[in-house]
């Protein structure tokens, strides 16, 4: 679903999906993964998230800023996304996830942000893949 | 690719870049480096990045490099860009997402033979004390309302409401608070996710080391500072936390967005810049300035636990006093003579610390006679510096040294075939306590993915940028 990309400073990762749904899905999976231990967070509420770009790649940036403001700022941890509608230019989804507490789920790093050095949205034989690199 | 690079080496401490036009630069980039330095930054993308920076409308000088230079995303952590203040851009990502990212140097009464025997009681007190934030909020109570006195006034606000001491605020960069800040220009997310973190020290490389001072290598400018051989000193890292990272975020999208309208093309949509007489030019440098007051309130939060946690250790017996305090992301307004004349323009600094030599204006009284205090920290397990801001940097690089050792190895590969117990019983034995959120932050941070911090310092010492002042050596980590 997702491999992580070395940097000399950060950390970035390179998601795949069969479709573009699903590339941002596990991006948004893969950014989290690299934050906490995501798995100790449980798919137990719906909160509906949206994002808007000019193209894919503003659109992956903005979306997964999204999703990291929902973790940081509003201190949610989603654990699973439904993409419902996807254009070039906007995304809407349901994601799955729970409130945050101190110790649960462990936080592995602070993710700064998400950056367009590198960025790449590409077909591929087998579907979408995707690089981005955060700062941490 | 990096090697196809042409540069020139000018006499052993200095490289340059010439002016590509084909690529597009303005200018030339001018690197700091010993040879040895230099062939372990052409392993990495950060000479591309200085030269992708020398694009930038407006660049005034060259696009300048310092020995830490590494890798960073649009442009390289380690560099110095001025921009004409008329008709040059303005760059969040010439800041960073971490806006005053910087660390503070606090001398303490104790000397190491004090601290020693009760070290390990210390640094537990202190973990304890000075929160890392992972756990999602620190211990400075702060509502709406007092934040926007926080994004104003920075560490000034802190003195004042009971989490430091009067002289605190006057020893830092820019006396804590950068004017002309606006947090109507802050984002309600920004404030949102930076206001339970004020007073917290977060995670990657930020840490507090417990140090002392190994070496005196400038006894006039020591004096000046209050330091001596054998004193323990606590040098705190950390930034502006979510609230400047969000500010970053907010603002690249926002330059993203107009950048056709002011007819910029760019190498890298991380360099997303808009003229500094633009609109979103000023609403950036507004926000960054209120970025930058949090983040000096936020190392004042963090010396005050920490004022708490020695008094719980040592009583009355230790006192702790600011000797300094440096940023080394941001953009400030400076004056700098440039081909013959007099201009203004916008120092962004990445990764570069501000270092104005002795009888400038803008460095307190004590310290004015021998140059601004630089502090440099090297990684864990290794040493620091303090330095002195000297001529040289006024002449060739804005008033700009560097800020750390700089990366020498992805985190990824740090990790790789270590194991961290194994690794922090081994600094234990070098007589260096460490404390950590997290396993990883320990072999993330170990001295043997980063340069030669004494090589680097060898560096802008020699070129006349700073000069060497103490070599301090760490006793004790605590890492976000």
């Amino acid at each position: 679903m997702f491999e992580v990309l070395e940097h000399p400073a950060d950390i970035g990762f390179r998601a795949f999906g069969a479709t573009l749904p699903e590339l941002f899905a596990n991006s948004a999976v893969a950014m989290l993964t690299i934050a906490c231990e995501l798995e100790q967070a449980a798919p137990r509420e719906e909160y509906a998230i949206s994002a808007t770009g000019s193209d894919y790649e503003s659109l992956l940036v903005n979306w997964l800023n999204e999703v990291l403001y929902w973790f940081d700022g509003k201190r949610i941890a989603l654990r699973e996304f439904r993409v419902t509608e996807l254009e070039p230019d906007s995304i809407c989804a349901v994601a799955l996830g729970e409130p945050r507490e101190v110790e649960r789920p462990r936080l592995k790093v602070v993710v700064k942000a998400v950056t367009w050095h590198q960025l790449r949205v590409a077909q591929t034989e087998n579907g979408w893949l995707a690089e981005v690199y955060l700062d941490i | 690719m990096p090697h196809e690079i042409q540069i020139e080496a000018v006499d052993g401490l200095r490289y340059r870049i010439a002016r590509d036009e084909g690529r597009g630069m303005r200018t030339d980039v001018v690197v700091y480096a010993s040879e040895a330095l230099m062939a372990q930054i052409r392993k990495d993308l950060s000479l591309e990045q200085a030269m992708n920076v020398a694009t930038l409308p407006g660049i005034t000088g060259p696009s300048l490099a310092m020995p830490d230079i590494h890798q960073g995303y649009g442009f390289p952590i380690g560099g110095v860009a001025a921009m004409d203040f008329e008709d040059g851009v303005v760059s969040p990502g010439g800041v960073g997402f971490d806006i005053n990212c910087g660390v503070r140097l606090v001398r303490t009464t104790l000397a190491a033979d004090d601290v020693r025997p009760k070290l390990r009681e210390l640094v537990n007190q202190i973990f304890r004390d000075v929160p890392c934030g992972a756990g999602g909020s620190g211990f400075v109570k702060a509502g709406a309302k007092d934040l926007e006195h926080v994004l104003r006034d920075g560490a000034r606000w802190m003195v004042e409401n009971g989490y430091g001491e009067e002289r605190d605020a006057q020893f830092a960069e820019a006396g804590g608070a950068l004017e002309d800040a606006d947090p109507a220009a802050v984002s309600e997310r920004a404030k949102e996710r930076g206001r339970p973190q004020l007073g917290t020290l977060g995670s990657g490389n930020h840490f507090l080391e417990v140090q002392f001072v190994e070496q005196i290598h400038d006894e006039t400018a020591a004096r000046a500072f209050g330091i001596s051989a054998g004193q323990v000193v606590v040098l705190i890292h950390s930034g502006s936390r979510g609230l400047g990272h969000q500010v970053c975020t907010d603002y690249v999208a926002e330059m993203n967005k107009v950048m056709p309208r002011y007819g910029i093309t760019l190498p890298d949509r991380q360099l997303a810049c808009c003229p500094i007489s633009a609109p979103e030019g000023q609403a950036y440098l507004a926000a960054m300035r209120a970025a930058a007051n949090f983040a000096w309130a936020n190392r004042q939060g963090i010396m005050h636990f920490l004022r708490g946690a020695f008094r719980r250790i040592f009583g009355d017996g230790a006192h702790l006093d600011l000797i300094y305090d440096v940023c080394h992301n941001i953009a400030k307004r400076e004056r700098y003579e440039v081909a013959g004349r007099k201009r203004d323009v916008l120092v962004h600094r990445k990764g570069a610390t501000r270092a104005f030599p002795a009888g400038h204006r803008e460095i307190p009284a004590d310290y004015r006679h021998v140059g601004q205090p630089v502090f440099v920290p090297g990684s864990m397990g290794t040493a620091s510096w303090v330095l002195a801001g000297a001529e040289g940097a006024m002449r060739e690089t804005f008033g700009s040294v560097c800020h750390g050792a700089g990366r020498l190895m992805s985190r990824t590969a740090a990790k790789k075939g270590r194991d961290a117990q194994y690794e922090t019983q081994k600094l234990e034995e070098a007589g260096i306590l460490v404390r950590s959120e997290s396993r990883d932050g320990i072999l993330e941070e170990l001295p043997e993915a980063y340069k030669n911090v004494d090589e680097v310092i060898e560096v802008v010492h020699k070129a006349g940028l700073a000069r060497k002042v103490a070599r301090l050596r760490p006793m004790g980590v605590i890492k976000g």
